[in-house]
C-alpha cells in the first residue's frame, strides 16, 4: 500500500458519511491495510475514556455518548452511534488491533461552555455540511444516500484509498461553492488540526483520521494553520459529566429531532448486514430478496397476503426499475415501488401502514452495566433538592398548593416520576373532586426506584424530557380514545406540552376514525376536566376546546342511532355515559352551536320510538332540564311514551330512565304529575305490582317529607281535578286503608 | 383525411412513434417495438436525439408509469387500479401502442362478458359443415395478441363475473391457451402481455380472486395531487361539455368549481384542506369524474330551473347522491362534515345550508 492521501504517508484522512455502513466498511478496509497505530475519532476529546466501554460486548449499539454539564442534565450533548457507524466501527477495529484510540473534538467542557454563552448556537451545520454525501445524493434524485455511495463512489473507486481521495477531492470543490464555515465549525477543526498534530509527533507508526467527509478538506495537511492558535485561545469550560446512554433507532431518525439522524435507520442497518456478508455472496439480488421479505413479513403480520411468488416478482420488478432509471442496482426507490406494485396490490397506504417499522425499525441498544451514574439520576437528586423532598422508605403525606410555586415544582416533578413508572408519590383523591387547587400526595420511596428511572434513560437524559418522550410513545401504541385522554391529562398535569400536543393530535386523528358514540361521550368528562385543570397549570386549552367541541358534535350525530336496540346492560352503561358526557357539555364553555346540536340530539333520540325507553327517558329529561322543552311539549312526550298503547316495559323503562333522582320535580311540577299520574292509573293491579320495586328505585331518594307532600299533591290533585267520583262509601274505606298506602309507598312491596 | 371519429393511438401518434423508433438505441425485450425508456418518453413527453419533440400523454408523477413498463418489461401482467377519471384506459392504450404498436386488442369488461369473448368462439357454420377446426375458430382480442405477440388490454376487469375473470390464470401463469377441442393450444409468442383496468371503489364489481390477483402488479393511479390541478382539470372539461350541451356557463363558475373540488377532496382525502382536522371518508369514490358530472348537473339545472344562476342548491341533490352511497355511514360521514368543517366556513354557508335541508 502506498500512498492514500496526498499528504505525508504517516496520516490518513478518512472522509465519512456518519451513520453511513458504506463508508463504515471502507473505513475498516482502510484501516485493516494501513494499520494505524493510532485512530483519531471526531467525538469530544474529553471523554475518550468511553471509548473501551463502547464497543464491550456487554454494550450493544444503538448506544450514545452523553456529556452533560454537572449538576445540569439538561445542558447535554449527544453522540449517537449504529451498528453501522464509521466511527464506532473505527473504534471498534482500534480495540481489537491494541491500536490507540484518540478523539479529537473540541472537548465537551468546551462545547457544552460556548452552547451556553451563545444562546442561539451557530452549532446546527447546514445540512450540506452535515450529510453532503446525502446532500450530492439528493442533487442526483435518490432518497438514500447509501443507495447513491453504493452506485457512484464505490463504482467511481473501487479501492478503500481511491473511495477517500475520491470524497476527499469531492468535499474540497463542495467546500469551495459553500463560503466560509460557521465560526464554531472553525473553532472545531482547528482544534482538530492540533490535535492530529500531536498525535502525528507522539505515533510511532501511521495515524487514521476517521472524521465527517466535510471536515476531509480542512484536515488534510495534519498541522495547525495560520491563525488557529488565535481561534483557539482562551476556550472557556464548564465541569461535565459524561455517560453511555442506551439509545434506539427511532431517535437516530433524522424525524425525532436528531440533527444528524438518517432517513431510514433500518435500511442502513439492513445494507450493513449485507455488507458484512458481502465477502461470502456480493450478491444484489440476495439483498434486495432479503429487504423485500422484511416487509412482506411486516404485510403479513398484519393480515396481508404477502407470498413467496410475489417477493421474487418485486425483486424482478427491482431490477427492470433499476435498468429503466439507469441505475446499476436497485435501490430504496426502486425497491420501494416494486414493494407497492407486487405486494402491497397498488395501495400506498398499505405501504404507509408498514413503512415505519420497515424503514425505522425498533431496534434498543444497551449501556454497559459499569457505565457511569446515569444523569436521570444526578437530576433527580437535583430536582430533590430543589424541591426539599428527600427520598424516604416510610410513607408519608404532602398536601400541595398549586397556586404556589414550589407546589407547582413539587407536584409536577411527582407527576413527571408517574410518567416515568417510578411512583415515588401516589396522589391521594385521584378523582380531583376537591377543587382543581389542591393536591394531596403519599410518597414512598423505594430503592428499586431509582434502577427503574434509570430504565427510562432510552426516552431521555432529564427527568423532563424522558418523561416527555415516554409519555408520547405511549401516546402512539395507544388505541382507545379513553386511554389518550387520560395520558394527555397525565402530560400536562407533568408539564410536558410537547407530548399533550402530540396526544392532542392523536386525539383528535382517532376521534375522525371513530363511529363508537359511546367512546366519544365518555371521553368528553375528562376532556372536559383537563380544560378545567387549566386554571391551576400552564395548559394551553386551545386545541383541547377545539377537539371537545368537534367530539360532541361527532357524538351528538351519532348519538339517536347508538341509542337503539340496547340490552338492558348496554343500556344502563350508556345512560350513565349519557348523563356524564352532558354535564360536562353544560359545564363547559362549549359554544351556542354545539350546546346546540347536543340537545337536539337528545330530543331527538327523546322522540324516537325505536330509542331504548330507558334512554328515551333519560334524554327527555336531560332536555326538559335543560329548559328547551315547554311543558306542554314535556307533557305530550310523557304522555306519549307512557300511554297505555305502549308496553309495560317499555313505558317503565322510560318512567325510570325520566324519573330516576328527580322524584321532588313532582312535587312541584303539575304538569309531570298529571303524566305519571295518568300512567300508574292506567295499569292493572298486578302490573302495578310489578312495577313497585321500579316505584321504590325511582323514588327511593325522597326523604320522608318530600314523600308526604308528592302523596298530598296527587290526593288534592284528583280532588280538584273533580275526575273522579268517590263510591260509595269509600270515604271510609279510604280513611281504614290510607296508613296501609302510606306504609306501602314509602317502604315499596315487600314481596 | 378518415371519417373514423376517434383514431387509435398507433395512428393519432405516429410521427411521434416513427421518431422514437428512428433514434432509440436502447435495449428492447422481446417483442417490443421500443425500448423501455423510449416508451417512457412517450408516454411522459420529451424530445427525441433528432429534436422532434414528444407530446406529454400522461400528467402524474413518472414513478407510476415507470413501475408500469418495468412491469410488462419482466413479462407480467399489468394492473392498472384507480377511481374513475384517473387515466387508466388512457394510460393502457397509449402503453401498447408504444409498446406493441397496436393498441386495437381490447376486451371491455361487463357482467355479460362470457369465456368465449376472452378465449375464442366458434364460427357455427364452419363448425357444423366441417367438424372442429382452427378455421372454425373465432380468435378474441386476447387469442390474436398471444398469436401475434402483441398487448391485449382487458378495460374494467373487475366488472366481469368472477368465473370469467379467472379464465385468464392459465394464460398469465402459463403463457398458453388450451383449446381442448381440437387437442391443441396455444402457445403466446414473444412480445404478449396484458394490461387490465379497473376500478376498486366503485360499487357492484367482483373482486379480483387471490389467484388471479397474484398474477397481475398492480400500479395504482393516483388523483390529482394537488386542489388547483383537480380545479383546473374540472374547469377545462366542464366549459368542453358545456359547449357541446349548449349550457351557458354562470360567471361565478370558477368560484363554485373550486368549492365543489374542495367538499370532494377532503372528504376523499379524509382531512380538511389545512390538514388541522381528520375526518372520515365516504365509501364512494368521489372521482374527479363525478365532479365534473356534479358541476354539469348544477350547470344544467341552472339553465333550465334558475334563470342560469349555479346556486348551491341546484348542485346540492347530485352532491349527496355522489357522497352518500351508503345510506347510514354514509350519510353520517357527509353529517359530521357538515357541521364540524362547512358550518364552520361562512363562505360555504349556502352549501351547508342546502345540503343539511336534504341530508
Amino acid at each position: 500500500m502506498a500512498t492514500i492521501e496526498p499528504s505525508p504517508t504517516d496520516l490518513h484522512i478518512l472522509g465519512v458519511r456518519h451513520h453511513g455502513p458504506g463508508s463504515a466498511r471502507r473505513v475498516v478496509k482502510a484501516l485493516q491495510s494501513i494499520s494505524p497505530s493510532v485512530v483519531l475519532i471526531e467525538a469530544p476529546s474529553d471523554v475518550v475514556d468511553l471509548a473501551p466501554l463502547l464497543v464491550r460486548a456487554d454494550a450493544r449499539p444503538p448506544i450514545a455518548l452523553l456529556t452533560y454539564v454537572e449538576g445540569d442534565a439538561e445542558r447535554a450533548r449527544v453522540h449517537p452511534f449504529a451498528e453501522f457507524s464509521p466511527e464506532y466501527q473505527a473504534i471498534k477495529w482500534a480495540v481489537a488491533a491494541g491500536s490507540e484510540v484518540r478523539f479529537i473534538d473540541v472537548p465537551a467542557a468546551t462545547s457544552l461552555a460556548l452552547q451556553d454563552t451563545n444562546a442561539r448556537p451557530d452549532a446546527a451545520p447546514s445540512a450540506v455540511a452535515r450529510d453532503p454525501i446525502g446532500e450530492l445524493a439528493r442533487a442526483a434524485g435518490y432518497r438514500d444516500g447509501e443507495s447513491w455511495w453504493r452506485d457512484v463512489i464505490e463504482e467511481a473507486a473501487d479501492d478503500s484509498p481511491r473511495v477517500f481521495r475520491w470524497i476527499g477531492d469531492a468535499m474540497t470543490a463542495l467546500r469551495a461553492c459553500a463560503g466560509t464555515d460557521p465560526a464554531h465549525e472553525q473553532l472545531r477543526e482547528a482544534y482538530m488540526r492540533r490535535a492530529i498534530a500531536a498525535a502525528r509527533k507522539e505515533a510511532a507508526g501511521p495515524v487514521a483520521v476517521v472524521c465527517g467527509a466535510w471536515h476531509a478538506p480542512a484536515l488534510r495537511e495534519g498541522r495547525p494553520r495560520s491563525g488557529d492558535r488565535e481561534i483557539l485561545k482562551g476556550l472557556p469550560k464548564v465541569r461535565t459529566r459524561a455517560t453511555l446512554a442506551p439509545w434506539t433507532s427511532p431517535r437516530l431518525a433524522l424525524g425525532s429531532g436528531y440533527g444528524a439522524g438518517v432517513e431510514a435507520p433500518a435500511w442502513n442497518a439492513h445494507i450493513w448486514s449485507q455488507l458484512c456478508n458481502a465477502d461470502a455472496d456480493q450478491d444484489a439480488t440476495t439483498s434486495n430478496a432479503r429487504w423485500l421479505s422484511k416487509i412482506a413479513k411486516a404485510l403479513r403480520e398484519r393480515g396481508y397476503a404477502a407470498t413467496t411468488d410475489a417477493v421474487i416478482e418485486a425483486v424482478r420488478l427491482g431490477h427492470a426499475l433499476a435498468v429503466m432509471r439507469d441505475r446499476p442496482n436497485p435501490g430504496f426507490e426502486e425497491l420501494r415501488d416494486a414493494a407497492i406494485a407486487c405486494l402491497c396490490f397498488g395501495s400506498e397506504i398499505r405501504w404507509r401502514e408498514i413503512e415505519r417499522e420497515v424503514l425505522i425499525g425498533d431496534e434498543v441498544g444497551r449501556a454497559p452495566a459499569d457505565a457511569p451514574l446515569a444523569p436521570l439520576l444526578l437530576d433527580l437528586e437535583r430536582h430533590q433538592r430543589k424541591a426539599r423532598l428527600k427520598p424516604k422508605a416510610e410513607g408519608r403525606e404532602l398536601s400541595l398548593d398549586l397556586r404556589t410555586d414550589s407546589g407547582l415544582f413539587r407536584s409536577t416533578l411527582l407527576h413527571r416520576l408517574r410518567a416515568l413508572d417510578t411512583p415515588w408519590g401516589v396522589l391521594l383523591d385521584a378523582s380531583g373532586s376537591r377543587g382543581t387547587f389542591r393536591e394531596r400526595w403519599r410518597l414512598v420511596w423505594r430503592p428499586e426506584m431509582a434502577v427503574s428511572l434509570v430504565e427510562n434513560l432510552v426516552y431521555g437524559h432529564t427527568i423532563e424530557a424522558a418523561a416527555a418522550a415516554r409519555l408520547s410513545a405511549k401516546m402512539l401504541d395507544a388505541r382507545s380514545l379513553l386511554t389518550l385522554a387520560s395520558l394527555v391529562r397525565d402530560a400536562l398535569t407533568a408539564q410536558a406540552p410537547k407530548a399533550a400536543a402530540v396526544g392532542v393530535d392523536r386525539l383528535e386523528r382517532l376521534a375522525a376514525q371513530t363511529s363508537d358514540c359511546a367512546s366519544m361521550l365518555e371521553t368528553l368528562p375528562p376532556i372536559s376536566q383537563i380544560i378545567r385543570y387549566g386554571q391551576a397549570r400552564v395548559v394551553a386549552a386551545e386545541p383541547l376546546n377545539g377537539l371537545f367541541h368537534r367530539l360532541a358534535a361527532q357524538a351528538a350525530i351519532a348519538l339517536p342511532r347508538a341509542a337503539r336496540d340496547l340490552e338492558a346492560d348496554a343500556a344502563r352503561a350508556m345512560w350513565r355515559i349519557i348523563v356524564d358526557a352532558d354535564r360536562a357539555i353544560e359545564l363547559s364553555a362549549a359554544d351556542a352551536r354545539v350546546r346546540q346540536a347536543w340537545r337536539r340530539a337528545l330530543s331527538d333520540v327523546a322522540q324516537t320510538e325505536k330509542t331504548t325507553p330507558l334512554l328515551a327517558g333519560a334524554a327527555a329529561r336531560l332536555v326538559y332540564e335543560s329548559g328547551d322543552l315547554d311543558v306542554g311539549e314535556i307533557e305530550r312526550l310523557l304522555s306519549r311514551a307512557l300511554s297505555p298503547r305502549r308496553s309495560r316495559q317499555d313505558a317503565a323503562g322510560f318512567f325510570e330512565g325520566f324519573f330516576t333522582g328527580s322524584g321532588a320535580r313532582l312535587v312541584h311540577d303539575g304538569a309531570l304529575r298529571r303524566a305519571a299520574d295518568h300512567w300508574l292509573c292506567a295499569l292493572d293491579e298486578p302490573t302495578l305490582i310489578e312495577c313497585l320495586p321500579l316505584m321504590r328505585r325511582v323514588f327511593g331518594g325522597l326523604d320522608q317529607v318530600e314523600r308526604r307532600r308528592l302523596f298530598d299533591a296527587v290526593i288534592e290533585n284528583h280532588s280538584q281535578a273533580g275526575e273522579y267520583r268517590a263510591a260509595d262509601g269509600a270515604d271510609a274505606l279510604w280513611m281504614e286503608r290510607l296508613p296501609a298506602l302510606q306504609r306501602l309507598l314509602s317502604e315499596g312491596a315487600r314481596k | 383525411m378518415t371519417d373514423a371519429l376517434r383514431l387509435p393511438a398507433e395512428q393519432t401518434h405516429r410521427s411521434e412513434l416513427d421518431a422514437l423508433k428512428r433514434t432509440d438505441d436502447g435495449p428492447k425485450p422481446a417483442g417490443w417495438a421500443l425500448s423501455p425508456k423510449a416508451v417512457l418518453t412517450y408516454v411522459m413527453g420529451g424530445e427525441t436525439p433528432d429534436g422532434t419533440e414528444i407530446s406529454v400523454k400522461y400528467f402524474g408523477p413518472t414513478r407510476f408509469i415507470e413501475t408500469a413498463i418495468a412491469t410488462l418489461a419482466t413479462d407480467r401482467a399489468l394492473l392498472l387500479l384507480g377511481v374513475p377519471g384517473t387515466a387508466k384506459s388512457w394510460v393502457s392504450e397509449h402503453l401498447a401502442a408504444a409498446i406493441a404498436g397496436d393498441s386495437t386488442l381490447v376486451i371491455q369488461g361487463t357482467s355479460g362478458t362470457d369465456e368465449a369473448q376472452i378465449r375464442y368462439g366458434w364460427n357455427y357454420a364452419q363448425l357444423l359443415a366441417h367438424g372442429p377446426s382452427k378455421d372454425a375458430l373465432v380468435p378474441s382480442p386476447l387469442f390474436r395478441a398471444m398469436e401475434t405477440g402483441k398487448i391485449c388490454r382487458i378495460e374494467e376487469l373487475t366488472r366481469m363475473g368472477s368465473d370469467v375473470q379467472d379464465a385468464l390464470i392459465t394464460v398469465l401463469s402459463e403463457k398458453m391457451l388450451p383449446i381442448p377441442e381440437i387437442d391443441g393450444s396455444l402457445y403466446a409468442s414473444k412480445g404478449f402481455n396484458l394490461i387490465a383496468t379497473a376500478n376498486d371503489r366503485d360499487k357492484g364489481v367482483n373482486d379480483l380472486s387471490a389467484a388471479l390477483k397474484r398474477r397481475f402488479n398492480v400500479v395504482a393511479l393516483p388523483l390529482p395531487e394537488t386542489a388547483d390541478q383537480e380545479v383546473a382539470i374540472v374547469a377545462k372539461r366542464v366549459a368542453e361539455m358545456a359547449v357541446s350541451l349548449d349550457l351557458p356557463s354562470p360567471k361565478n363558475i370558477k368560484t363554485e368549481i373550486e368549492r365543489v373540488v374542495r367538499i370532494f377532496r377532503e372528504l376523499r382525502n379524509g382531512e380538511t384542506d389545512d390538514g388541522k382536522l381528520a375526518l372520515k371518508t365516504p365509501s364512494g369514490a368521489l372521482s374527479t369524474a363525478e365532479a365534473i358530472g356534479v358541476v354539469i348537473g348544477g350547470l344544467s339545472h341552472a339553465a333550465y330551473f334558475s334563470d342560469g344562476a349555479f346556486s348551491a342548491e341546484a348542485v346540492s341533490a347530485d352532491l349527496l347522491g355522489t357522497i352518500v352511497k351508503d345510506p347510514v355511514r354514509d350519510k353520517a360521514v357527509l353529517e359530521e362534515y357538515l357541521e364540524l368543517v362547512l358550518r364552520t366556513r361562512p363562505n360555504d354557508a349556502p352549501y351547508y345550508r342546502a345540503l343539511s335541508d336534504l341530508v
